[in-house]
């Protein structure tokens, strides 16, 4: 009797969690795919698909307004990324070599699995979750609840927040901007070939 | 850029076929690896007589799930060494594990918690272990991704009333942009000294 | 010039034919499967019946977008190629069909019957996907429109979300995602060109785009689509482009600083309406900013080596997008459904009121009266008629654009984008929201 647990267990499944192991079995090959595709790239496109499950799953737990601004940020956000990543890796390098350091393999696996099973026991472990059971019905919208939040309470965390993005801005053209030296020096290496096929 | 691959062909040919002996040796440690964690979990699982520690955690284990880790190290074990994907084999023993694990949680809570915690150990794991700078960065928001889970988690079932969980969801949201911006500046600037993204090329201050 | 007119009439009466066929056929479907089976169904069985009726109910919006969209398409690739004809004073399409009304349902057969060429050393996984990416967010885009263009008819106010506005900006940012994979998944350089283009534009001119939204959803306080379209009730004076009714609240009486304010705040609104049009078709790679697509210098951009039924695929969500931001445009400011003038609206209801009891009022038993009136209510085909007017004639106005404005230069992109209209975009939000307080 015991070991039919599982399966009555399995038969009590209620839409929301199909969703969300359907939706976990998605997240999960996506993700060893971002770790594990040989071509960078591609794996960029996977990460875009986990965070597309990611929002999806915050759509299942009411978070309507973080899902759709979830995808606005890393929609864009990531493709960005794989900008970058076409920009400056070399196709031809990178084909057939493995993604990984082989050095930090078994280190890098017992560290992952240790962590999971660490953060998985605690969970189990726990009893005591303050758990509230209120109707998620009678509350006022999420998108509004959030906007009254930042506005008041959280106004403070808020600007630092944007002062963040700001000093980001500036500290990303900081570091990316070439230097006034380097192109100077290529603007008249520029000028010189110019004047050398010029004269020729 | 990409084009190059149609040329290089017999090249990539010839690395896949030196890969041949890496990738069995690179097989048979990532064997180990899944066995070793599927005996520890399991181990964990059947210690519910073994152990003090494991009573402390307040572990209930049901038979069904034993029987299904022992299946699940099977299986996994079977395929490896019958060289099956070793990929498609990880993939579906996290899966079948994942939904052994929580499928009979009484709290669904749980669920979306363990799946951030699955999500962030791939996170640490490719961190770890990446060879690019930018697959690195991309782990990085995996593993701020499986936490916001976490947060939105918490704020649907402990304060569904104020949903402060996922204010502070937002503000990681925020922070991670600010990660990835800087981060993509100091790759860029690195390549533009080293022209490589290479983890390994990465050694000035190494001794 | 008398060709000119001729050629005119001609378009006009392309036009009228295909929107014809366009709503005819959208309408008719949607009220057969929301209205007439669940009403038969209810009717033969009875109570057990009613989760089949909703089912259907709720399938409406899908089968109308799913079937709105390619005919849709169709027609306006049609009236561009006709409209571009006749800015360049050429004859355009006119084979196939009356007038070559069915020129782009040739076209499409012809498409979807090729050959499809996957190039060597494509990554075939993503070179699938891509279109399909593409494609689908125009696809969800379209749901909270409905609501809005259909006047919040019951049957498609379970698409209307409380929060429709944000929700389009964020699945209206996904097509980006598929232009990069495509350009990159085909394996040429001038698709990876095209596409990295089309990242740096998008991404440049969403936050313009999005800033001018915001303002508007400032001023209307709401971002549900049919509450916003309804604060447009009345006339010309109360659409958002001219200040959401800022004009309206001056009397005779009222202080100097309060007409300044208003008439300030409606000059702030054009601009916006303005930078919205601009922003719009950047995003959509229309032609002063279709440098993703450029056919003269890189062969048509990210989609070079896509044929068949994935290039057909790349070419709706396109058109669709395109409808998708003209009638955006036309809910958020230019009245939604509302007539320009007072009176204008409800002379149309009445007079359709009127056409409908004079034709099928008296001397009709009750059962065709009852099929009558559930499929043709005239407060809403008042409200479709003046969104399809408002959408479209913002459609025929890229086209003219694009057979006005030259490309623009891709550096010359990037500073117009974060020199001139992010900047402006941000002292309109500003001054819309003094402005506002002040009136």
């Amino acid at each position: 009797m015991e070991s039919l647990n599982l399966l009555t267990a399995l038969a009590h499944v209620n839409v929301e969690q199909g969703f969300f192991y359907v939706l976990a079995a998605i997240a999960i090959p996506l993700a060893y795919g971002v770790v594990f595709d040989r071509n960078v790239i591609r794996s960029g496109f996977l990460l875009i698909g986990v965070f597309a499950t990611i929002a999806g799953l915050f759509f299942l737990l009411q978070a309507q307004f973080l899902g759709l601004s979830q995808i606005l940020i890393y929609g864009v956000g990531i493709t960005l990324v794989i900008v970058i990543a076409l920009m400056l890796t070399n196709a031809r390098q990178e084909t057939g070599m493995n993604p990984a350091l082989p050095a930090n393999v078994g280190l890098a696996s017992f560290v992952s699995v240790l962590v999971f099973t660490t953060i998985y026991l605690s969970l189990r472990s726990a009893e005591d979750w303050p758990l509230k059971n209120e109707s998620s019905l009678s509350l006022p919208p999420n998108i509004e609840m959030i906007g009254k939040h930042l506005m008041t309470y959280y106004a403070l965390p808020f600007e630092f927040a944007s002062i963040l993005l700001l000093a980001a801005l500036v500290g990303a053209v900081m570091l990316s901007k070439a230097e006034p030296a380097s192109l100077a020096n290529a603007g008249d290496e520029a000028e010189q070939a110019v004047d050398g096929t010029d004269r020729v | 850029m990409k084009d190059s691959k149609a040329s290089c062909r017999p090249e990539e040919a010839r690395d896949e076929a030196d890969g041949g002996l890496n990738m069995i040796s690179r097989a048979s440690i990532h064997v180990v690896a899944y066995a070793t964690a599927a005996v520890a979990i399991t181990v964990l699982f059947l210690g519910g007589q073994l152990g003090q520690w494991i009573e402390l955690a307040g572990l209930s284990v049901s038979r069904a799930d034993q029987i299904g880790f022992l299946a699940l190290v099977v299986m996994g074990l079977v395929s490896c060494s019958f060289g099956g994907s070793r990929l498609g084999v990880m993939i579906t023993g996290t899966i079948a594990a994942f939904i052994v694990l929580t499928a009979h949680q009484e709290l669904a809570m749980v669920r979306y918690l363990s799946l951030g915690a699955v999500l962030f150990a791939i996170g640490i794991y490719g961190m770890t272990v990446s060879r690019n700078a930018i697959r690195m960065l991309m782990s990085i928001e995996l593993m701020i991704n499986a936490a916001n889970i976490n947060f939105v988690a918490f704020a649907h079932w402990v304060d569904p009333l104020h949903i402060r969980g996922q204010l502070f969801a937002i503000f990681v949201l925020t922070v991670a942009a600010a990660e990835a911006v800087v981060g993509l500046a100091i790759v860029l600037a690195l390549y533009r000294n080293m022209s490589t993204v290479n983890m390994e090329k990465f050694n000035l201050l190494k001794w | 010039m008398n060709s000119a007119v001729f050629e005119i009439g001609k378009f006009a009466r392309l036009t009228l034919l295909w929107l014809c066929i366009i709503f005819g056929a959208v309408w008719g479907v949607s009220w057969s499967i929301g209205v007439l089976l669940p009403a038969v169904i209810l009717s033969q069985s009875g109570e057990s019946g009613r989760f089949w009726a909703q089912l259907l109910q709720a399938l409406v919006p899908v089968v109308a977008v799913a079937l709105f969209v390619p005919l849709n398409t169709c027609y306006m690739v049609l009236a561009e190629r006709r409209l571009l004809a006749l800015f360049t004073v050429r004859k355009g399409p006119n084979r196939v069909g009356p007038d070559g009304a069915f020129q782009t349902v040739a076209d499409a057969l012809k498409l979807l019957l090729k050959e499809e060429i996957t190039p060597r050393g494509a990554d075939l996984l993503m070179y699938t996907l891509a279109p399909v990416i593409f494609f689908a967010p125009s696809i969800i885009g379209v749901m909270p429109l409905l609501a809005a263009v259909s006047g919040n008819h019951p049957l498609f106010t379970p698409v209307n979300l409380p929060t429709g506005v944000f929700y389009i900006l964020a699945v209206s940012s996904i097509p980006v995602v598929g232009v990069v994979m495509g350009g990159w998944a085909s394996n040429n350089k001038y698709s990876l060109v095209g596409a990295l283009r089309s990242a740096a534009q998008a991404i440049s001119y969403e936050i313009p785009l999005l800033l001018s939204i915001i303002t508007v959803c400032l001023l209307a306080g709401t971002l549900d689509f049919v509450q916003i379209a309804d604060n447009q009730r009345g006339s010309l004076l109360n659409w958002n482009i001219l200040g959401g009714g800022a004009l309206t609240h001056l009397g005779i009486g009222s202080p100097w600083w309060s007409i300044a304010a208003a008439l300030l705040l409606a000059a702030c609104c054009i601009l916006l309406f303005a930078l919205y049009v601009i922003c719009a078709c950047a995003e959509v790679n229309r032609t002063p900013f279709d440098l993703p697509e450029a056919e003269s210098e890189l062969v048509s951009g990210f989609n070079t080596e896509y044929s068949g039924i994935k290039f057909a695929i790349f070419f709706l969500a396109e058109y669709t997008n395109l409808f998708i931001v003209s009638t955006f445009a036309a809910v958020m400011f230019l009245g939604g459904g509302h007539a320009p003038f007072p009176g204008l609206e409800d002379a149309c209801i009445s007079g359709l009121r009127g056409l409908l009891a004079a034709w099928f009022g008296a001397c009709t038993p009750f059962q065709l009266g009852w099929l009558v009136n559930s499929l043709v209510n005239p407060a809403t085909v008042s409200q479709v008629f003046w969104i399809i007017v408002k959408s479209y004639a913002l459609v025929w106005f890229a086209s003219l654009i694009r057979a006005t404005l030259p490309r623009l230069r891709i550096d010359q992109l990037m500073d117009y984008s974060w020199k001139r209209l992010v900047p402006l975009a941000l002292i309109l939000l500003i001054a819309v929201t003094f402005l506002k307080e002040l009136v």
